[in-house]
């Protein structure tokens, strides 16, 4: 439940943070944005929730067990220079890295003193639509980075964009000495394609088969120009998306968080012994006995009387006794 | 005459957990969770559908690694010791509750479906699979495979290699199971990359699925966005994509149909309530206290649990059903009308939802094909297949990368708990090329070792370790298992570069994780 809570508590200010940013700015655009901003937030929550879902099938209990040590761990570096590039999201990229010993102490002695005064940069290209050869980007700016580090994570602040990473040194002169180039990556679009030809395909297998069983090529699309139109028109306000059936705005409902609490149950525990091969009967019911002629019975015990006869049979049906415990449970708050 | 359709999948996967070397597993318990609460009770839906002669459609994506574990004769012993003792504590909660009608009432309700669950997986000769194939060979489901461990393809994107094997070793897995060849894949957490269709393509797969802004945000725009599938550019393979509207009916955790307070609550278990003497030898063997499967009390919506009442959540899951159907009714009309073309709703799930987290889901689902069936003509069950079968002329669009997990992209898989992994899983999947291109033929140890090398490395990619981490504070058996499968994965790779393989270490992982046995590495290039 801890973890919905958390979850939940985030989103909150999730919700907050982001509604104060639609409201500020453009009041033109702001509608618009509000509700792209909510679309974006419900799909957000959806998320979470679905994580949270899923987190259940990987039930784990509540004490921590002692993990055992490995024998082993895995390396820090494999010994190259490398860096790689990684999407994570249509704004957000990560880049990981490893520069070599050997790498550096070369570097060190080409530029000697020069080499203790340069800066660990990224240098973050946008190279989007171009082969890139070095030299050809379209813009590329800078980030400083602690020598310590081994990754970093890059607002891009470009969606739909490809981009690739030098790590390299920036020396006091502004010269760059790149020590490895990343591969190129694309940040995917955050909205919806401004590309609107269409192209529409029967697979040639599906052809075949179709022309085979003599169907011919089938319906035609159903385009007219006015109904263009109103698909665009359906995709900016968002119809296509959601047709909106069910109320669309959710709000996240955040339940109490419960400070302090107790609990106490009752329960009632009926042994006994007797011969092994007797008979034994508890409120009517029989039992079985342990193999040493004793038993135990446990019971929730809820409030009020409980009249509890327990009778013992011989095993020839002889002699007879009963017992019976009567309790009585009582609650007060 | 309808007017669109409904292809609900539910998506079943759960990573390779089995530790031979252990008597008893913590973790193992998720899979004999999920056999009596979803894969049984699942099959009991489908049984009874045919039985009442309902048709119906459902996609199944079974993962490979789901499906080595059911077909484990290991594990599927030791479901056996896991339902008997849960029938054995059953028994004793019948007999404690002797004086609390309406937990016994419960107590029984248990008994019986654990019982019932044991017939079940006795009657398919504990071979749960083969009640999911003969479902898809009487062509009520269609099963389609996933990657072969569930590894997440846009962060393996640097070495493609990794992300063919992961599909091709899933179609041949696919092919000795089930004996044809997959038409589909779910792309294990929807994860799609443009350029992966192309793999897809060379496997022979036809089509898979994204989350909704995978189509929505592609180039060129789709016309009729998610509501019908797409081809991608070059290959076309086809993109079915999620409606969230009727996903967000089910999945939503408070404002969905699995928070309604009529419903079991699954966070009160017997075994964090019950007295911890009595519950002892039904929980952790180091007596740390462990979920049951036994829980009496429903949602109720405040934090005085009241206890649960089988005949009133069933009427809600009967209601459920209804107002689902009618809300897709009312979405396939509006479509139609505005699209002049039947649409396709894709509802996907995690199978794990229902039952296991929505214990009422299987009844729901039962109640929602009878009732699409027996009460309208609107819409129609369908599988992907038959529906690009009767449909097959599409758009052409390169959907966008995407995933269904947390924000829509990578951040679930990519963020300061976890991305540590991928710097070792790449230079992994190096080595792993490096080694497919150095050894293009062999045969004996060579190859066993070359094989288990690649079994290894595909065990470290599941997308479920990344996962764990980036969720919760929890994390050490998924931080334990993707080290374990690197580290035995450079072993390998080692002793095969310096030619002298350890025959009984080799002997001791193969027996372990024992999955794929037909694997061939030569498929990762």
């Amino acid at each position: 439940m801890a973890i919905l809570r958390r979850i939940k508590e985030k989103l909150k200010k999730v919700m907050q943070r982001e509604k104060k940013t639609g409201n500020v700015k453009r009041p033109f655009f702001s509608k618009a944005k509000e509700k792209e901003a909510t679309k974006r937030i419900e799909k957000e929550v959806l998320g979470a929730q679905e994580m949270a879902v899923e987190r259940t099938k990987f039930s784990t209990p509540v004490a921590v067990r002692v993990a055992p040590l490995m024998r082993e761990e895995l390396p820090y570096g494999y010994g190259v220079d490398k860096i790689v590039l990684q999407v994570r999201d249509s704004c957000w990229i990560h880049a990981y890295w490893e520069v070599t010993a050997q790498s550096l102490n070369r570097l060190g002695e080409q530029l000697k003193d020069a080499f203790f005064n340069a800066k660990r940069i990224l240098r973050v290209y946008d190279v989007s639509h171009i082969i890139f050869d070095g030299t050809n980007a379209h813009r590329f700016f800078d980030i400083e980075i602690n020598p310590e580090a081994n990754n970093w994570y890059i607002d891009t602040g470009g969606p739909g964009r490809s981009w690739c990473v030098d790590i390299g040194l920036r020396l006091p002169t502004g010269e760059f000495i790149k020590i490895a180039r990343s591969n190129t990556i694309y940040t995917p679009l955050e909205g919806p394609s401004w590309i609107t030809d269409e192209e529409w395909m029967v697979p040639e297998e599906m052809f075949a088969r179709l022309y085979g069983m003599g169907f011919g090529l089938g319906r035609s699309s159903p385009v007219g120009k006015a109904w263009q139109e109103r698909i665009k028109r359906a995709l900016f306000s968002g119809i296509l998306a959601s047709p909106g059936i069910t109320s669309v705005a959710s709000p996240v409902k955040i339940p109490k968080v419960r400070k302090f609490w107790l609990n106490v149950n009752t329960e009632l525990i009926v042994y006994g012994a007797t011969e092994p091969d007797a008979k034994v009967t508890v409120q009517g019911r029989e039992i079985r006995l342990r193999p040493d002629g004793t038993f135990s019975l446990r019971f929730a015990l809820p409030d009020g009387k409980q009249v509890i006869p327990v009778q013992g049979t011989s095993s020839d049906g002889i002699d007879t006794i009963t017992i019976t415990p009567i309790v009585t449970k009582e609650t007060k708050d | 005459m309808n007017k669109g359709y409904l292809c609900i999948v539910l998506h079943s996967h759960l990573p390779f957990v089995r530790h031979p070397e252990h008597e008893y597993f913590l973790e193992e318990d998720w899979l004999y969770e999920a056999i009596t609460e979803t894969y049984i009770p699942l099959i009991w839906v489908f049984e009874g559908l045919l039985n009442d002669k309902v048709d119906f459609r459902i996609t199944m994506p079974l993962t490979p690694t789901l499906i080595s574990m059911l077909t484990d004769p290991l594990l599927q012993e030791r479901y056996l010791k896991h339902i008997n003792r849960l029938i054995e504590l059953a028994h004793k909660e019948v007999e404690r509750t002797r004086w609390q009608p309406e937990f016994q009432t419960l107590a029984i309700m248990y008994l019986n479906n654990f019982c019932r669950a044991r017939d079940t997986f006795e009657r398919f000769k504990r071979n749960l699979v083969s009640a999911f194939k003969n479902f898809q060979d009487l062509g009520k489901i269609e099963i389609i495979t996933c990657g072969a461990t569930h590894g997440y393809f846009p962060l393996m994107d640097i070495c493609k290699e990794s992300v063919k094997a992961q599909v091709k070793v899933a179609v041949s897995h696919y092919e000795s199971i089930f004996g044809r060849k997959p038409q589909g894949i779910w792309l294990p957490e929807c994860g799609f990359q443009p350029g992966h269709d192309e793999i897809l393509k060379e496997a022979g797969i036809r089509y898979f699925f994204t989350d909704a802004h995978g189509v929505l945000h592609g180039t060129p725009r789709p016309k009729y966005g998610v509501f019908v599938p797409v081809y991608c550019r070059g290959t076309g393979v086809a993109c079915f994509s999620r409606d969230l509207e009727s996903s967000k009916q089910v999945w939503s955790s408070i404002e969905g149909y699995p928070g309604d307070y009529r419903y079991r609550e699954f966070y009160r278990d017997i075994g964090y309530d019950l007295d911890y003497e009595y519950i002892k030898p039904y929980i952790h063997p180091d007596g740390i206290r462990i979920n049951t499967g036994i829980k009496y009390y429903r949602i109720t919506g405040s934090e005085d649990k009241q206890p649960y009442i089988p005949h009133l959540a069933r009427e809600k899951a009967a209601e459920h059903a209804a107002n689902f159907m009618f809300n897709r009714e009312k979405q396939v009309e509006y479509l139609y009308d505005f699209m002049q073309k039947k649409p396709i709703i894709v509802s996907p799930y995690d199978a794990e939802l229902f039952g296991h987290w929505w214990y009422e889901g299987p009844m729901w689902l039962d109640f929602l094909l009878r009732k699409i069936y027996f009460d309208q003509e609107t819409i129609r069950t369908i599988t992907p297949s038959e529906y690009l079968f009767e449909n097959p002329r599409n758009q052409v669009v390169t959907p966008s990368m995407s995933s269904w997990g947390w924000k829509g992209y990578s951040e679930m898989w990519l963020q300061g708990p976890n991305d540590w992994v991928y710097r070792h899983l790449h230079a992994a999947s190096e080595r792993m090329t490096e080694l497919t291109k150095s050894f293009p033929q062999t045969n004996g140890l060579l190859k066993r070792a070359l094989n288990q090398a690649l079994r290894e490395l595909l065990l470290a990619q599941s997308s479920d370790w990344a996962f764990i981490m980036g969720a919760g504070t929890h994390s050490a058996y998924a931080v334990r298992r993707t080290k374990e499968h690197l580290l035995r994965f450079t072993n390998l790779y080692e002793q095969i570069k310096s030619g002298c393989i350890d025959e009984k270490w080799l002997s001791d992982i193969e027996y372990k994780d024992n999955l794929f046995p037909n694997i061939d590495y030569r498929v990762h290039q």
